[in-house]
């Protein structure tokens, strides 16, 4: 019986690379998009720094290309524009293509045992829609006064006509609403997938907690972003047709909508959204702690038992972003307690890790390093979380500075280093290569160290009380003394920035070239490292049997019979019990 | 399922498994939209001065119920072309195409009633109330208008035959779109008209 029938693989050109409906070219596609719009994203992080080091003043280089038309400097509507799509394209057509998009699709039918997804042409529309989204993204630099500019959070009454009356933040919605759809259809595949197409024998508790962690991101995804379309939906109502529902004070006809009614929506997606973006990084940690640790994923079970517990709680917090919107204080007070009740969750999963790591023989290759990098970032961000999770500190902290620290250090350095990690560590079922190692540990240690001065940075100026998204911080006396602190800071974020060359190198050389790697580099026993790097089309010959969980490491019994410290998922131990 | 099911059916049977699931995370994920503008309109109307505002004109009862009336309707006929295509009886066809022309007449019903409502002065800009009610209708009718012509398309693959007792997935599938879109419906029949 034969329930994924092996088709011939496509042909022609156009099947084979542009409208695949091969996981793995679907894979890669979403992984060049992904790093290209970091690279957007990360040019516009460098022209905010640059706002924040010096003020107004001339833009070097790229001033004199995109800001030709205001002499080379950033005014006032044209930054408001690059720190709103900043952290739009870092988050949706950043994070979520390459850690979800990429990844997703490249390990879960790998790592289960599949021949590909459950709907392959979904999968392939999937990705066309993320495509057409970023074209509408883009065409709104492109219109008159401008892309979107009332932050990524886009609340009313600024993202009403009224406050950014231009077709640019309209279509930024639209396009937001697109990538909505993209990935709607994306995580419908993931846990259709996963439920029905595990090899046998791969039950659920015998999957690598990277699908784990993609999994339950789906789940996230399918019930929370249709919130989010349905909060834009409403605002481009607002924009185009002139209904209410936003508009309030002197512009309302009978009394108006709520502005606040945004806020609502925005959360109640938003909260779960960080989650989305952080779980499957937690999943590819969890795992990378355990491979490159040689010993076994400590109390896995555990670790499962707690991703599931924070993707729970993580639809049940969303007020806390709210604190300072005047909700009844007895809701505050309850929306308080069931966020700072994440942390215990979320504190197991990190005691697993570093249980796992404790006395293994670490083996400190790239994507180990990457790992241990999310560890120590993500410390410091679900830390300084704390602080925010409770009222009475977050009235002063709320839109500050440290608020920006705080959530770049968890979703931004955290799921970039995991993506990083990842990158280096499937890159020879991605390529059918390796990386340079040597590269990759450049490129490493300059990134960690630059990132921790960088995001630091900005909790301290947030805790000596700026806020965030300033044009010119320092026009007010209290603030001027932090002046030569974002400079520095600045300064280090440019070297951030150009570290991220040594892996563009890395990357494109060996992405390029032709594919030379062995099947199983990293000694690991997850079923993509059963087959050839890259791995044939219809990826399983024959449809494996799993016998055991992912992380049979350092086995005493598997190192007397087979003298090695691993054991593969599928490989049976003449007479053992593993 | 049988030891004489043939590997063939099973194939069959565990891909037509996966389709309903898929379906299933997407109905999942389209309640959650409809939720939200379900929770739009709690916040909206809470904080409304008057609801309805005395100055618009009131929203008939009559014909949007007997819109609702069509809409069930064509779910029962749907329903009913579903099971006997799975008893393996014919006829199927009428009831398909009964529902097509019923979902089309709730279509046009919608439309005289925005009709008669733009011409009584309630337009899209009069407020939170107007706003609700035509984003609810508008939004609910675009997604009737693509059922309505999903079963066209089902009517006329019904009409040649192509629907078996073991093989009928697309039809299953929009089946439980049209109830959907139905019990949407009944909701928002209730909150809008009646209370």
């Amino acid at each position: 019986m034969d329930l994924q029938p092996i088709h011939p693989p496509p042909t022609s050109f156009l099947r084979r690379y542009v409208f695949s409906t091969d996981h793995k070219v679907i894979a890669r596609q979403f992984l060049w998009a992904g790093l290209f719009l970091l690279a957007f994203g990360g040019i516009l992080a460098m022209l905010i720094r640059w706002q924040w080091a010096f003020p107004g003043q001339k833009v070097p280089v790229l001033g004199q290309i995109v800001l030709s038309r205001s002499d080379g400097k950033l005014t006032p509507a044209s930054y408001n524009a690059v720190f709103t799509m900043h952290g739009l394209i870092m988050i949706f057509w950043a994070i979520t293509p390459i850690l979800i998009g990429s990844f997703g699709n490249l390990i879960i039918p790998l790592q289960i045992g599949a021949r590909d997804m459950a709907f392959p042409t979904l999968n392939m529309l999937s990705f066309w829609v993320f495509i057409v989204s970023t074209i509408v993204l883009v065409m709104s630099f492109f219109v008159q006064l401008g892309s979107a500019s009332a932050g990524w959070t886009t609340y009313p009454p600024l993202a009403t006509q009224v406050g950014t009356p231009g077709h640019g933040q309209t279509m930024v919605v639209a396009a937001l609403f697109l990538v909505g759809v993209a990935t709607i259809m994306g995580a419908i595949n993931y846990v259709t997938t996963v439920i029905r197409f595990r090899a046998p024998g791969m039950t659920y508790m015998r999957m690598p907690l990277a699908v784990w962690g993609l999994w339950l991101t789906s789940i996230l995804n399918i019930l929370f972003v249709p919130v989010l379309g349905a909060a834009g939906l409403l605002l481009i109502l607002d924009r185009v047709f002139g209904t209410q529902f936003f508009i309030s004070g002197a512009a309302a006809v009978r009394g108006g909508g709520d502005p606040i009614l945004f806020q609502h929506l925005f959360w109640i997606f938003g909260h779960p959204e960080v989650y989305i973006l952080i779980l499957p990084a937690w999943g590819i940690v969890a795992d990378l702690v355990s491979f490159f640790g040689r010993k076994p994923a400590y109390w896995y079970k555990g670790s499962v038992y707690a991703m599931c517990a924070v993707t729970i709680l993580s639809a049940v917090v969303y007020g806390h972003h709210m604190f300072t919107t005047g909700m009844n204080p007895m809701l505050g007070k309850a929306f308080m307690i069931l966020t700072l009740l994440i942390s215990a969750p979320a504190e197991l999963l990190f005691l697993n890790w570093l249980h796992t790591i404790w006395k293994g023989s670490l083996r400190l290759t790239t994507p180990m390093l990457f790992t241990l990098g999310v560890v120590f970032v993500f410390a410091l961000g679900g830390l300084t979380g704390l602080y925010l999770a409770t009222i009475s500190t977050d009235l002063y902290l709320h839109d500050t500075m440290f608020v920006v620290g705080h959530f770049h250090l968890t979703m931004a350095a955290a799921s970039f280093l995991a993506s990083f990690a990842g990158i280096h560590f499937w890159f020879p079922k991605l390529f059918g290569r390796r990386m340079n190692e040597t590269l990759g540990k450049v490129h490493f240690w300059l990134s960690i160290s630059l990132i921790t001065i960088v995001f630091c940075g900005q909790l301290a100026v947030g805790y000596a009380g700026a806020p965030r998204r300033m044009w010119d911080p320092h026009q007010y006396p209290f603030l001027a003394n932090l002046a030569w602190l974002n400079q520095w800071t600045s300064y280090f974020a440019f070297a951030l920035g150009a570290a991220q060359l040594i892996f563009v190198v890395n990357f494109v050389r060996n992405a390029i070239a032709r594919p030379n790697a062995e099947p199983n580099p990293w000694q690991v026993g997850t079923l993509e490292w059963t087959l050839s790097s890259p791995p044939p089309v219809h990826n399983f010959d024959v449809i494996p049997t799993v016998v055991r969980g992912p992380h049979v490491l350092s086995h005493p019994e598997v190192q007397r019979t087979l003298g090695r410290d691993w054991i593969s998922q599928t490989e049976d131990l003449p007479g053992g019990s593993v | 399922m049988t030891a004489a099911t043939s590997p063939v059916d099973r194939t069959h049977l565990h891909r037509n498994g996966t389709a309903l699931l898929g379906m299933m995370m997407f109905m999942a994920s389209w309640a959650m939209l409809f939720s939200a503008l379900f929770f739009a309109y709690f916040l909206v109307r809470q904080k409304a001065l008057q609801w309805p505002p005395e100055d618009l004109p009131t929203l008939p009862v009559m014909l949007p119920g007997l819109a609702t009336a069509l809409l069930a309707l064509s779910s029962a006929a749907l329903q009913r072309g579903l099971n006997r295509i799975r008893g393996g009886l014919t006829g199927a066809a009428m009831n398909v195409g009964g529902a097509t022309i019923l979902g089309a007449a709730f279509l046009i019903c919608q439309v005289v009633l925005w009709q008669q409502l733009v011409g009584a002065g309630l337009v899209p800009a009069s407020g939170t109330y107007a706003s609700i009610f035509y984003t609810f209708t508008v939004f609910h009718a675009l997604h009737v208008l693509i059922g309505v012509g999903a079963l066209m398309v089902l009517t006329v693959s019904a009409a040649r035959g192509r629907f078996k007792a073991e093989s009928h997935i697309p039809l299953r599938l929009w089946t439980l779109y049209w109830h959907m879109v139905g019990v949407i419906w009944g909701l928002m029949f209730v909150t809008l008209f009646l209370l």
